[in-house]
């Protein structure tokens, strides 16, 4: 897997700039966007965030349209998708070094009939990404799941080069009034992403049922992530809740700032994730991070981000992976070993480390 | 990112998992209301596309009949006014192209519905001929295994034992069964034991599967019935016999299906019931060699120490094992000097010794926990 030979000739570009559909603070896809233009400005490129919108609260991102006027055929142009967006047929068109950066899209069949909306976008975004494929460069996955998704969708040039994760964002005091609610002890099972139909948190809620059945009558649930995008699944797993009699027992946080991420993350006792589709799943990372032991159904990229610091479960078996949160709470032992290898595996992913990997992936 | 290798051993989780599940299924905490909250469908609208795929066709049934929807009212405001009043109009005026299409697509979903059920009723063509092809091929090598085509009654007449000495045989386990009330012989065959049975006023049955050998043992007033043992063992209630015989059986059988039998015995006897399975002996060479193949029916020879291996191992008590019934005929002189006559004698034992063996065991008197 080389550089394209085009690129050799032509010398190194003098600026590598990145496009996204839409940046927004607190998603995992901008702050890889964020991360990645330090980085490039620190190694001497001229580098900014395009995007067709910029949520509130990011600054420095500038319009997509400035981009036909600034991009030279010597520049390289990154693309992230995770949406599809006619714009990027567009972009596509510009000569440049175009990348394609695969954050992974997820399938339609997780969201048809519930958000038909969803489907569709989900749909035309595999559509046009095996469009793309014929007229980028270069193909990234974050994961190999994403790399064998690229291959298997006909991108000639495909490599792996994992999300760069800025770990000092994460560097914030926890916030005190969460903290201050959170004090008591009991058993807390958190998870963290976009409450969204391939994540299922209709799963964890089911498994709180047999967790306090069976388990503990305490214990309780935290879905952290915004429902905004998915109104009807979030109301669907609201009625479940109550359905189970678990109104007093799940929490759906929204979206929350990084000083409250911090403090669910502390208050914890473990992180579950029954995802059935993930590109890479910061999370089960961040989870180890900030000294949580992680449970998780292997699907999608999950296992080779885990890759060996947590518990994974290959059949999705709900008082399974309930059995496998209460061992990991009663074993100190058990904790002890998984909380160690959590954090060697987060220093696999140490930001210098990462973005020295993607600088020679992109040959620069 | 290679992964490094895994900080627990998944494999002892997992064990300790399902264990800690399999407990609580016995003690009830585990019940089935816990049942019902995990499998509780996502209220509010059809389960998840995404599940429905794993069972397609029942959910198929039930999509074709959902009624579409789609809401014109634009939730922004201000201009959402007229964006609902332009999409109301253009959904007005395309109604009757969309109903037409609609109808069209409706016509092949329900075609191909219809299709597909059919299908399923209707494997591929030719198939259940090729299955009955199979089947019969099947039946007729397990009946030319053991030539089961030839008439018993003759084979018995040309080859079959002397039933008095059969009788006088049958007496020495006639201890082993004295005080018993119902004793199960398996393969009766003309009912000699059974006979003796009755005689020592010991309650008993038997089970064949030969019809003319049945016929033979019912002339004499014995309870016969005609079934394949392992089918009989099976039907059985536990602990229902007290007591089990069966003389050249087990050599008719395949090994799977003697363990299988023996399995059922240990069910089907009560605590502390003998078992006697008598067999040819293939230690002695006139009989592994030659007259245990005799019989075409026979499958294969078994070795006492290996039927004495399968009853330990399923679970029966005091096994012991004795053979009996010398081969008759001409034998080596045991004469000359020491080592000459302990060669003969050596010599006669391997050539003709006891042509029969028995097993004998016991199940345990207490049922296992």
């Amino acid at each position: 897997m080389t550089v394209p030979k085009a690129w050799r000739f032509a010398g190194p570009p003098r600026a590598v700039h990145q496009f996204h559909p839409v940046l927004a603070p607190g998603d995992a896809m901008s702050d890889h966007v964020f991360a990645l233009r330090r980085h490039l400005r620190e190694w001497g490129y001229e580098s900014h965030a395009y995007a067709v919108e910029a949520k509130e609260g990011v600054a420095d991102v500038l319009s997509y349209r400035r981009l036909f006027r600034v991009v030279r055929p010597e520049d390289m142009l990154l693309l992230h998708f995770s949406i599809g967006h006619e714009v990027f047929d567009q972009l596509a068109r510009l000569r440049a070094r175009k990348v394609l950066v695969y954050h992974n899209v997820t399938p339609p069949e997780f969201f048809s009939g519930v958000n038909d909306h969803a489907a569709v976008h989900a749909r035309l975004g595999l559509r046009q990404l095996a469009g793309l494929a014929s007229q980028v460069d270069m193909g990234v996955g974050v994961s190999g799941f994403d790399t064998h998704d690229l291959a298997e969708i006909g991108f000639p040039n495909t490599r792996t080069v994992p999300i760069l994760i800025d770990w000092s964002r994460y560097d914030v005091a926890p916030d005190q009034s969460v903290l201050a609610a959170l004090s008591s002890r009991r058993t807390r099972i958190l998870f963290v992403g976009r409450i969204s139909p391939n994540k299922r948190q209709d799963d964890l809620i089911r498994m709180l049922a047999y967790y306090r059945a069976c388990i503990d009558p305490e214990a309780q649930l935290y879905l952290v992530g915004s429902y905004r995008d998915q109104p009807q699944y979030h109301a669907r797993c609201a009625a479940l809740r109550d359905a189970l009699d678990l109104s007093q027992a799940v929490v759906f946080t929204g979206r929350v700032s990084p000083a409250a991420l911090a403090a669910y993350y502390r208050r914890a006792t473990v992180f579950c994730s029954l995802s059935e589709h993930e590109g890479f799943g910061v999370p089960l990372l961040e989870a180890m991070h900030y000294g949580l032991p992680v449970v998780a159904h292997d699907a999608g990229a999950v296992g080779e981000t885990v890759g060996g610091a947590g518990i994974l479960l290959a059949r999705k078996d709900l008082a399974e992976a309930a059995e496998a949160c209460a061992l990991v709470a009663e074993s100190a032992e058990l904790r002890e070993r998984l909380l160690a290898a959590g954090r060697r595996r987060v220093a696999d992913f140490a930001t210098e480390a990462v973005a020295v990997r993607t600088r020679k992936a992109l040959g620069l | 990112m290679a992964s490094p290798p895994p900080a627990v051993d998944e494999d002892e989780i997992l064990a300790e998992i399902r264990e800690r599940i399999r407990r609580k299924r016995e003690t009830g905490v585990y019940g089935p209301e816990v049942d019902a909250a995990l499998r509780l469908p996502l209220p509010g609208g059809r389960p998840l596309f995404s599940e429905e795929l794993g069972d397609a066709l029942p959910a198929l049934r039930e999509a074709i009949d959902e009624p579409f929807e789609y809401d014109p009212r634009s939730r922004k405001p201000v201009v959402g006014l007229f964006v609902t009043a332009a999409r109301r109009l253009v959904m007005g005026l395309l109604r009757w192209w969309l109903a037409a299409a609609s109808e069209r697509q409706d016509r092949i979903d329900r075609l191909t519905f219809r299709a597909l059920l059919d299908l399923r009723e209707r494997p591929s063509p030719g198939f259940d001929e090729r299955l009955r092809h199979l089947e019969e091929g099947w039946a007729r090598f397990r009946r030319d295994l053991v030539a089961a085509d030839l008439h018993s009654v003759y084979f018995q007449a040309r080859f079959g034992g002397d039933e008095p000495v059969i009788r006088r045989q049958s007496e020495r386990f006639l201890e082993l069964f004295r005080g018993r009330s119902r004793v199960l012989d398996l393969g009766s065959g003309r009912g000699t034991f059974l006979e003796l049975m009755r005689d020592s006023g010991i309650g008993a049955y038997g089970v064949d599967l030969d019809a003319r050998m049945i016929e033979t043992a019912r002339s004499r007033g014995l309870d016969v019935r005609e079934a394949d043992a392992l089918e009989h063992l099976r039907a059985l209630e536990p602990a229902s016999i007290d007591g089990l015989y069966a003389r050249h059986l087990a050599e008719h059988v395949l090994p799977g299906e003697l363990v299988a039998m023996l399995r059922e015995c240990r069910r089907v006897l009560a605590p502390g019931s003998p078992v006697v399975f008598v067999t040819p002996d293939p230690r002695t060479l006139s009989v592994g060699a030659h007259t245990f193949w005799l019989d075409p029916g026979h499958v294969r020879p078994i070795p006492p120490d290996l039927f004495r291996f399968y009853l330990e191992v399923e679970g029966f008590e005091d096994v012991d094992l004795v053979t009996f019934e010398p081969s008759e005929g001409e034998r080596l002189r045991e004469e000359g000097d020491d080592a000459a006559r302990h060669n003969a004698r050596l010599l006669n034992e391997v050539l003709f010794g006891d042509r029969d063996y028995a097993v004998i065991g016991r199940t345990p008197y207490q049922r296992a926990p």
